[in-house]
């Protein structure tokens, strides 16, 4: 846990922001900013565990690990729980103890519920979470493609992108599926933009990658290109669609990919 | 009510006083005990998610299918059309339960309703009385509503002009029976979406059908009115006696107190949740009665037997209306069979979970995360009365068992509003408790004087057994006041 998640680098202004000295999980102030909070939901006894390569692409994240078991509606939570704690509580201890060892900050929860949307998006309010993974494996986070609808909430993509992989060594692809009535020149300039946001935040030059594509199905289109990257950073599905965290387009993208994705959630509203 | 006013007092105060343990910020938190229950000890915190629609939806959804679909041709035959006056009696009944209920539950929001309530209240014997009655009257409730639900079943060949050689009513209920207990050990998905559909779609069809009857009843349509006198031959006797028959129609509000420890802000939504299903069925069962008996005359009614309502319906609007009460009664005694199940096998676990009968009783399956022990010490003696086909002893039985229960939950408010224990901070206080709980409690124990005398013997020996088992079993179980 004491460990600086930024190793050999260099160069990194970590100095000024290290939020290593206050490691506190009462005090959810900083990782705002500088770690962006991740929600990993773990379905802990129904065999999911934490996939290979987690720990590596989570290693700069305040990870919200919640370890949860969805219950019948025949059984009281309570009953599930007397039976089953336990046993989840040190599965999820274990995978809490090498998401800490890459360097991520870790809160483990662990929720027995009845329908397990409802306590998905309860923590990611409680939590304030940018994005929630959908737990896929993975070998190796050399290069990440990161798909970008529009400007609407791109700050939050950018400020995700830039707290999990500003230390180097990952490429960072942006993509953007052109709308209709929208020219391959303002999907440049859009790209761009969110380019630069991110080399103000500490991605190399370099390491960014830019593509626009005139695609009229963007999930495969998007499916497709990711293959050959290591994860997928994307937008939750519609914005009207309020509660369902894995809307279909991220669902459909993490079914066919098969890695990592990151979908990162809309800004709540105040409650 | 003048006793009433010290504990209203000393309540609040009361309340504030561990409330502020839970919550630093010092503020009033309705829920407080709640969060204490869900909140992580080590082994994982509980998330709440049914809301009161759903709580609503259980209640509802548990008791319309006997009141409407099962009972106005027993009833009416019994008691003509004062037999309305009986399901208002059972309402009003129903309700002094229901708010010190309401009380008890916001104060214990957990799994086990009644029986947690009297255990911790009043001691392990009466809590294992209850605990056991309870599962058992569940048991004999859901049998009844199973031989309801095989006779719609029938009906359906009857209306498709499909003649049997004999009654198929039983053999469809315990073929039903074996079916549902099946499919809760196998798990259900969404089954609560599935229950608040059913629910609005037997409100719909039945809002629709009773108020075409209650105006074709008045003469808007020119149709004539059957005239009868309004109490039967016997005078208020038999009105009683049917009272006390159909309150299985009311027995669902005690099962929105089982699901208690899953309910979202239950200082809120567990009252509103129990009575107003209780109001709003009791509106429905009193206007369906007074429907049924301008239809056709009481004997006649009789005649037709549990699908009374099928001939009314045909009477006004023809085959069409006709299909449309059965495909609601199929609904409806099929939701009140399935939620009396899985409320039997929760009964199970609560007093499993003290110890009072094994505890592997409430061990669940963890491929299907279903209680199997559980389910099928519920599914397997329902599917065994069902065989026996008694709608009446069943309904009486069941109903004497939560009675007894329903009088102790009044007992049980009184007793802890006297000991004021610090952990018991109510945050919905039944208005003027003592008085409510003492004619509620009263009144709950006098319904089972005017039942058959077959129903009261089987009832009594249920009870003795379980206080027979607890003398075997469990008399190192303490559980007063743990909490």
């Amino acid at each position: 846990m004491t460990e600086t998640p930024a190793d050999d680098g260099g160069a990194q202004p970590e100095s000024g922001e290290d939020p290593a000295t206050e490691r506190d999980p009462a005090t959810e102030q900083p990782p705002a900013i500088d770690r962006p909070s991740v929600l990993v939901p773990l379905a802990v006894l129904e065999g999911e565990s934490l996939p290979n390569g987690t720990p590596e692409l989570l290693a700069n994240a305040h990870v919200v690990l919640l370890g949860y078991h969805a219950i019948p509606e025949q059984t009281a939570a309570e009953q599930a729980r007397e039976q089953f704690g336990e046993t989840a509580m040190s599965k999820l201890d274990e995978f809490a103890d090498r998401l800490a060892a890459a360097g991520a900050e870790v809160e483990t929860r662990l929720v027995f519920t009845h329908d397990e949307e409802i306590t998905i998006d309860r923590l990611i309010y409680e939590y304030g979470c940018l994005a929630v993974l959908v737990p896929n494996s993975t070998e190796c986070v050399d290069s990440v493609f990161v798909a970008l609808r529009g400007t609407v909430g791109v700050g939050r993509n950018t400020r995700l992108v830039a707290g999990l992989f500003a230390d180097g060594g990952v490429d960072v692809t942006l993509y953007h599926a052109l709308d209709e009535g929208e020219t391959p020149d303002d999907g440049e300039s859009f790209l761009n933009g969110v380019k630069a946001d991110l080399v103000e935040r500490g991605i190399a030059p370099d390491r960014i990658e830019t593509l626009v594509e005139d695609a009229d199905a963007s999930i495969d289109a998007i499916a497709g290109r990711a293959e050959s990257h290591d994860a997928v950073v994307m937008g939750e599905t519609d914005p009207s669609v309020t509660t369902f965290v894995f809307g279909m387009p991220s669902e459909q993208v993490a079914e066919r990919f098969l890695g990592p994705v990151l979908v990162v959630q809309r800004e709540r509203p105040e409650e | 009510m003048d006793d009433s006013a010290p504990p209203e007092g000393s309540g609040p105060s009361n309340a504030t006083g561990s409330g502020t343990d839970a919550s630093p910020a010092g503020v009033e938190v309705p829920d407080a005990v709640a969060d204490v229950v869900d909140a992580d000890t080590g082994e994982g915190e509980l998330e709440r998610t049914i809301g009161l629609v759903g709580g609503l939806a259980i209640g509802v959804g548990t008791m319309i299918g006997a009141g409407i679909f099962v009972f106005p041709g027993l009833a009416a035959e019994n008691a003509g059309p004062a037999a309305s006056l009986s399901f208002a009696i059972g309402a009003v009944i129903a309700l002094l339960v229901a708010l010190p209920a309401s009380e008890l539950a916001t104060a214990m929001p957990r799994s086990g309703g009644g029986y947690f309530f009297i255990s911790r209240g009043l001691g392990s014997a009466a809590g294992a009385i209850v605990g056991i009655g309870l599962w058992l009257g569940l048991v004999f409730a859901s049998a009844f509503y199973l031989v309801g639900l095989g006779s719609y079943a029938g009906q359906v060949f009857l209306e498709a002009g499909i003649a049997l050689p004999i009654d198929p009513a039983i053999p469809l209920g315990v073929a039903f029976g074996v079916g549902l207990t099946a499919l809760s050990l196998f798990g259900t998905e969404n089954t609560a979406a599935l229950q608040n559909g059913i629910v609005i779609l037997l409100l719909v069809i039945l809002t629709l059908f009773l108020s075409y009857g209650s105006l074709d009843a008045l003469g808007v349509f020119g149709a004539e009115s059957t005239p009868e006198r309004f109490f039967p031959p016997g005078g208020a006797l038999p009105v009683l006696q049917t009272a006390a028959l159909v309150f299985t129609s009311y027995l669902g509000f005690a099962q929105v107190a089982t699901v208690a420890g899953d309910i979202t802000e239950p200082s809120r939504n567990l009252p509103l949740a129990m009575v107003g299903s209780v109001l709003l069925v009791g509106v429905f069962y009193v206007v369906t009665i007074f429907v049924a008996t301008s239809a056709f005359g009481s004997v006649r009614l009789g005649e037709f037997g549990e699908t009374a309502m099928v001939e009314v319906a045909r009477s006004f609007v023809g085959l069409p209306g006709a299909l449309a009460i059965v495909v609601a009664g199929l609904l409806a005694t099929f939701s009140s069979a399935n939620a009396s199940i899985l409320s039997a096998s929760r009964a199970v676990y609560a007093v499993s979970r003290d110890g009072i009968i094994p505890e592997d009783a409430s061990r669940l399956n963890l491929a299907y995360g279903t209680p199997h022990v559980a389910l099928g010490l519920a599914g397997g003696p329902i599917v065994v009365l069902a065989a026996t086909g008694q709608v009446a002893l069943l309904a009486e039985v069941a109903s004497f068992l939560h009675l007894v229960m329903y009088g102790l939950i009044c007992v049980a408010l009184i007793q802890l509003r006297r000991e004021r224990p610090p952990w018991y901070a109510p945050s919905f206080r039944c208005p003027a408790g003592f008085a409510v709980a003492a004619v509620g409690g009263l009144a709950s124990f006098a319904l089972i004087a005017f039942m058959q005398l077959a129903s009261i013997a089987v009832g009594a020996a249920v009870m003795l057994a379980a206080y027979g088992w607890y003398r075997y079993y469990g008399t190192d179980v303490e559980l007063k006041g743990d909490f």
